[in-house]
């Protein structure tokens, strides 16, 4: 093993971290997989897993059948009630057993009926079904004792009885008390000696059990399987209206028959500042330039705001917002989370390459369905081979949290993104025992695990460039050659200290270790010639099927399930996956006709984005336990078309952008409110809060200093000087989000998040009250020539309106401007006012003046440090940058 | 259209009234962050639609919890790194008896503390020497001596601690506190968590609010950072003065007014408003709440000059302000070697500032609404750490630690449950750690089973599918 994993490592070195000309370096999949799969089970084990560990001490969560002490240490009182033993009892069970052959198939026969009526079923409802019923507030154990099929199921750890044979019977065993661990009914509710004489004599008989499901019971699980989200999809046709003006499109007139049924009326449309304002927001997440608003309202053509769609479509900018959403699902960070600091450094060099992917399958308007099909096996297609970059999708899977590297946790969040993100389902909740409310058995969980457990990862991700050169590069190459040669020499001193068995040297060593890799880490994450690299998934030399964990530990294995697609959302025919670890198989039911999830879940995402709420609220799960849609139709019609037209996303934006219902006023009407306060039937437009990163963007936009390049490493958005580049190039780290995002709701890069908060809190309105950032924009803004050169100062407030709301002021509003201005007091006012601070700031203790004014500028220790005071234009324009109408779009 | 909705309006008082009712509200609330009182956010009402408007408007204003309850605050001190038990609060001569020798039944040999363990209090409760000053006060504690928890890994078992969950990101107790309980002083955070530098292991998952809103999200504090205007991100203004800043902030009012005219009278523009008021003030109060300078000499002696003291006298002065949750970060408990010489010196940090915390509390009539929680993570075994042969430590031990609980609603001078004879492991009246969370909810307040929210579909809750409150302890 460590022959090989060294003769790996000069083989990397020379062949695969430095491609110097040909080529792609992709992994050749004979080699490598085998070993690392390996090396990481094996590292899985030796961690304390949570799951293995369970199996020693006790475990108080996921109470069970069999963790009787802790289980039913929550009732009281409810093993006390006892069925009153009839004396003559065991006359009629010796008489009952001596009919009765043990025959499960068999339907009991009248004196069985009659044994079990009067013995067994009283016992079992006064004894057991408090936590194995139906009726539980808490099933415990999965085990249900009020049905005949939930008795010969069993529960999570299988089967209870074996009908004729007490003594293989976990039930018997329980109920007999000799297993300290497996007492039932709990807390010292022995069953009276004539009722487990009766149960073992029941069973022997073969567990006879009239009982059969009611209708109730089994219309639970028929509703589940009945659930819109997973019924095939079909192309509604478009409903009549009676306002066939209105309606521009399909969309409208579904719209349009849901608000006629209420006798509502859409609003009318928006006037044109506003509308592309909203539009840009929108589609790129800046606001429109005066320019550009000009030309629209100047543009009186009838496709004039189809021109404005199509402009913002094609501009790259367009993939950096909308990509934003997608990664808001693919839980994005630069960093691992959980890890074993001593072992491997937190941060992913390469989680960029994939960020950029996304960014750039938005802008090419890459159908859908590849794209999904790329983010879950780019390196299985032939295409891939051609265009390389494509390799970076596949950290979509890879870039989650690690968990301290155990890869139980890390197969679920895999699992967890794939299913919430592409299908909405949370398939997750499946992983301890069926679902809860989705038809979602545990098994399929499982079954989804053996693809992932199929899967590894390189220890050397391959290169995304056909070839690297350049300065840069020889740079890169010359500190990397540095840092491996320090790495081998570390490694022989390790061998040396450890014949020695020098235990200072080797913690020394250890550290070095550390600090070597992090310098790797931070080269490659850093260093403009350092090239792009893939974090892909490959699959292992022998892919195998994983058995289901009962209850979720690892330790606790039940039956093998084959790796194949969920019951629910596939056709009759479910064949298991052949091809390697099945991720291509996955990628091809997911996107298949069966399945007609991901079109709903997309399209509710675009929706979601464009009006401030999903048809479907809850974007990441179309569970049983989801709002039914608002617009049901609708979005079916949207989800066909959407597949119809090459599921390309930028022709959706543009059926929906195009439609009346989109370019409706914001305008309240207190009568349709009242009819519906949610505006679920969209009588009128949502206004929304921008997200940060589409605030922060705009603020640097409007004082002129966004930086607009595309793509790239991350930069660090924390520090001053602050950078210009647009926020979803900011450097996320999972482990500790930056305050600033965290202040303003940014997605938790923790869980696929497809909608955000929106919370309003105290810190946001410090960021717009004092952060450098945005002052440093109303400083800008007014030494800008175009406003400096403006005739008068009705015309300097005009330009500020321009540039920030994109609109023109209105008389009351320049008004309130200048007033502002004029009353700004004089520069000694200001001088003033800081000593006036200075008492605030020391309550009360007596400093003198000069001094403090001094302490006051430098920013003492406990004293803000001080810049130049803003002048009355910059105060108005810092003014207007706080204002409510910078942050929302109506 | 515009005229239109005015005749609408006009003609519609109910709906008036409604906005009425609403602004009426929001003022009440202080914040004004919410139209929804507890009684529609917590308990059983809680479903689809109404969660997500109670997400809409979460809101940080005060509320009475489920039940009485005479806690109103809690001060977490967090002894990260696992403290030994067997050394602090749980003696165990067994250890002595089998010093150096194998136990039976367990792999290593004892370790006898090196500590003196003595009767302190009218409730005679045996308290080691490392805890001079707490010792005194120990009829004031409740020492839980049967604490457990899954699994004896720092970073997973201090966020286990912090957000009964091993693996998921779940939102903390902090979180869930203010959620429940809101907050009375609307000029401060309302979750606070203090740390002296660095960040603990599980980073911002302890104090995170996952899928609650955002607004419960505990607002980190390093309270070692130099100055005092780095505490809280942007808390000054370095180019405008509060007089100049004042009527700025009066003019984006207006500016709002006007542009609300055009819009809705909609909840979140409002609260937005306050939220600015908020920040505004908090430029003074936030910052006058974490200046020591502002204590007497004798208060900083009390507590003293070093960093636990600072935290501690810091907490006081937050809890003081009406801040809900105080979390204080006091770890270095990792001790697999040399524990006689390093864990009195941990011990020493926060022994005189936490007594002294306590004692000030009562002097303030403080201690009798604050929960005081002092505990780490897990525990450590009985046997030699097999790395320290010479200075010889203990390894984890998560079946064995003790936490101490103090203050509003806790029964002080009390032991509650047992180690086994050499305290391997809890055997009496075992606490695990969704039971203490269930319990810290109980004396708030709440039942931790109907404390919930809903996400994705799913009731969630601190204590997850578990939890027994320990009725013992409370008074």
């Amino acid at each position: 093993m460590t022959k090989s994993r060294k003769s790996l490592r000069s083989l990397g070195f020379g062949a695969w971290m430095f491609p110097q000309a040909n080529g792609l370096l992709h992994t050749s999949p004979g080699q490598r997989p085998g070993i690392i799969g390996h090396s990481l089970e094996l590292q899985a084990e030796s961690l304390p897993h949570p799951r293995l560990s369970a199996l020693k001490t006790p475990r108080r969560s996921g109470p069970s059948f069999w963790n009787l002490r802790f289980g039913a240490s929550l009732e009281f009182g409810v093993w006390s009630l006892k069925f009153p033993a009839a004396a003559s009892r065991y006359a009629l069970a010796l008489l009952v057993l001596i009919l009765a052959l043990p025959s499960l198939a068999a339907d009991p026969t009248p004196s069985q009926i009659q044994f079990f009526e009067s013995r067994i079923r009283p016992v079992l409802a006064n004894n057991c079904y408090k936590c194995h019923s139906l009726q539980s507030e808490k099933v415990k154990g999965g085990l249900l004792l009020d049905t005949r099929e939930g008795l010969l199921k069993g529960g999570e750890n299988g089967a209870v009885i074996v009908p004729g044979d007490p003594e293989k019977s976990s039930l018997i065993k329980a109920i007999r008390y000799t297993d300290p661990d497996l007492q039932m009914p709990p807390k010292d509710k022995k069953l009276s000696d004539t009722e487990i004489a009766d149960l073992v004599t029941w069973v022997k008989m073969g567990a006879p059990d009239p009982r059969v499901a009611t209708a109730a019971q089994k219309a639970g699980s028929d509703a589940a399987k009945k659930h819109w989200a997973w019924q095939p999809l079909t192309k509604p046709s478009v409903p009549e209206v009676k306002d066939a003006a209105w309606a521009k499109t399909p969309v409208d007139t579904f719209i349009l028959a849901k608000l006629e049924e209420k006798e509502l009326r859409p609003n009318p449309p928006a006037d044109k500042p506003t509308l592309i304002r909203r539009a840009t927001f929108d589609l790129i997440g800046l606001p429109p330039t005066p320019e550009e608003v000009a030309d629209f309202v100047k543009d009186d053509s009838a496709d004039a705001f189809a021109k404005v769609v199509d402009r913002l479509l094609a501009s790259p900018h367009y993939g950096e917002r909308w990509g934003r959403h997608w990664l808001d699902v693919a839980r994005y960070s630069d960093t691992k989370g959980q890890v074993k600091k001593q072992r491997e450094d937190a941060n992913y060099p390469f989680a960029w390459t994939y960020r950029d992917y996304v960014i750039r399958s938005f802008n090419e308007d890459k159908p859908y369905n590849v794209f999904m099909i790329e983010q879950l096996a780019a390196d299985k297609l032939p295409a891939t081979a051609r265009n390389p970059t494509n390799l970076a999708a596949l950290g979509f899977l890879t870039l989650g949290e690690r968990f301290l590297g155990m890869q139980n946790d890390i197969i679920n969040d895999r699992i967890d993104v794939v299913t919430k993100g592409f299908l909405g389902l949370t398939v997750t909740c499946a992983r301890c025992h069926d679902h809860k409310f989705d038809p979602i058995p545990t098994k399929d969980y499982y079954s989804l695990h053996g693809i992932f457990a199929s899967c590894t990862e390189p220890s050397v991700e391959p290169v995304l460039a056909k070839t690297v050169s350049g300065p840069d590069y020889s740079d890169y190459y010359k500190k990397r050659m540095a840092l491996e040669s320090e790495k081998a020499a570390i490694e022989a001193q390790f061998r040396q200290a450890r014949r020695s068995r020098n235990q200072e040297a080797l913690k020394k060593l250890q550290r070095q270790t550390r600090e070597n890799e992090a310098a790797v880490a931070r080269l490659e994450l850093t260093h403009p010639g350092a090239p792009p690299r893939a974090m892909i998934l490959e699959d292992i030399l022998k892919p195998h099927d994983s058995p289901v964990f009962i209850r979720g530990e690892a330790g606790n294995k039940g039956a093998i399930v084959p790796r194949r697609f969920l019951e629910v959302l596939s056709g009759p025919y479910r064949p298991p996956f052949t091809n390697g670890s099945g991720r291509l198989d996955l990628a091809h039911a997911i996107v298949s006709k069966n399945d007609p999830l991901p079109p709903r879940v997309m399209m509710n995402r675009l929706w979601l984005h464009h009006f401030g709420e999903g048809f479907v609220p809850t974007p990441d799960d179309f569970g049983t336990m989801s709002e039914p849609p608002s617009h049901p139709e609708l979005l079916d019609y949207l989800a066909s078309r959407f597949v119809e037209e090459g599921w390309s996303v930028k022709k959706m934006h543009r059926l929906i952008m195009l439609s009346s219902v989109y370019q409706e006023s914001s305008a309240n009407n207190p009568r349709f409110a009242q009819i519906d306060p949610f505006n679920r039937l969209l009588w009128r437009a949502n206004i929304h809060r921008l997200e940060f990163e589409a605030l922060r963007d705009s603020l640097l936009a409007i004082g002129g200093a966004l930086d607009q390049t595309l793509y790239g490493r991350p930069v660090d958005l924390t520090k001053e000087p602050y950078s210009t580049r647009r926020t979803i190039y900011g450097f996320v780290d999972r482990s500790d989000v930056a305050d600033v995002l965290i202040n303003f709701d940014f997605a938790n890069p923790d869980l696929p998040s497809g909608r955000r908060h929106e919370t309003t809190v105290p810190q946001q309105a410090l960021f717009l009250m004092n952060s450098p950032l945005v002052v440093e924009q109303a400083k800008k803004l007014v030494t800008l020539p175009e406003f400096q050169s403006r005739e008068d100062d009705p015309a300097r407030v005009q330009f500020l309106y321009e540039r920030i709301y994109q609109r023109l002021p209105r008389p009351e509003e320049i008004k309130l401007g200048l007033e502002f201005v004029s009353q700004a007091p004089s520069t000694d006012k200001v001088a003033a006012q800081e000593s006036s601070l200075q008492t605030v700031s020391n309550d009360g203790k007596k400093f003198k003046k000069q001094q403090a004014k001094q302490q006051y500028r430098k920013g003492g220790p406990n004293q803000p440090r001080q810049r130049e005071p803003l002048k009355a234009w910059e105060e108005y324009a810092h003014a207007l940058l706080q204002a409510n109408e910078t942050s929302f779009v109506n | 259209m515009n005229s239109d909705d005015k005749h609408i309006q006009g003609h519609s008082a109910r709906l008036e009234d409604l906005f009425t009712t609403r602004r009426q509200f929001l003022q009440r609330a202080g914040m004004g962050f919410g139209a929804l009182g507890l009684a529609t956010l917590l308990g059983e009402e809680m479903f689809g639609s109404s969660a997500r408007a109670a997400e809409q408007v979460a809101t940080l204003a005060p509320r009475a919890p489920q039940f009485p309850a005479k806690a109103k605050h809690v001060v977490h001190i967090f002894a990260q790194g696992a403290p030994s038990h067997v050394d602090t609060w749980d003696p165990k001569p067994a250890l002595a008896q089998y010093n150096g020798r194998a136990i039976p039944g367990h792999e290593g040999v004892a370790m006898a503390s090196p500590f003196k363990f003595a009767k302190k209090g009218k409730s005679g409760i045996e308290v080691s020497e490392v805890f001079p000053k707490l010792g005194e006060l120990v009829d004031d504690l409740a020492v839980i001596r049967s604490m457990y928890t899954d699994i004896p890994a720092h970073e997973v078992a201090t966020v286990y601690m912090n957000t009964g969950s091993t693996r998921l990101a779940r939102p903390s107790m902090g979180s869930w506190v203010l959620y429940g309980l809101g907050t009375e002083n609307q000029n401060m955070p309302g979750y606070i968590s203090l740390r002296p530098g660095g960040t603990p292991p599980g980073g911002s998952s302890n104090w995170q609010s996952s899928f609650l809103p955002g607004v419960y999200q505990g607002v980190s504090i390093n309270t070692k950072v130099p100055t005092l205007n780095q505490l809280i991100e942007n808390i000054h203004n370095q180019y405008t003065a509060f007089p100049e800043q004042r009527r700025q902030l009066d003019l984006v009012h207006k500016l709002n007014e006007l542009h609300s005219q055009n819009l809705q009278k909609d909840a979140q523009l409002e609260a937005r408003l306050q939220a600015y008021e908020m920040a505004f003030r908090m430029q003074t109060e936030a910052t006058d709440a974490f200046d020591l300078n502002k204590e007497p000499q004798s208060m900083r002696e009390l507590y003293g000059r070093t960093t636990q003291g600072n935290q501690m006298l810091i907490a006081r002065r937050l809890i003081e302000r009406g801040v809900r949750f105080v979390q204080v970060w006091a770890g270095g408990w990792d001790h697999h070697q040399d524990i006689e010489d390093r864990l009195p010196e941990r011990a020493k940090e926060i022994d005189q500032p936490l007594a002294a915390f306590i004692t000030d509390l009562k002097q303030r009539n403080l201690f009798n609404d604050t929960l005081v929680i002092w505990g780490g993570e897990f525990g450590r075994k009985p046997v030699r750490d097999r790395n320290g042969n010479d200075n010889p430590g203990r390894d984890h031990n998560a079946r064995a630690f003790t936490t101490i609980l103090a203050g509003g609603g806790v029964r002080g001078g009390m032991v509650h449950g047992a180690t086994d004879e050499f305290g391997a492991a809890s055997v009496e009246n075992k606490v695990h750690i969704h039971d203490l969370h269930a319990t810290i909810l109980a004396l708030l307040g709440f039942d931790h089973q109907k404390l919930t929210y809903r996400y994705n579909g799913r009731d969630f809750r601190l204590t997850d599918v578990a939890g027994q409150v320990v009725k013992a302890v409370i008074a």
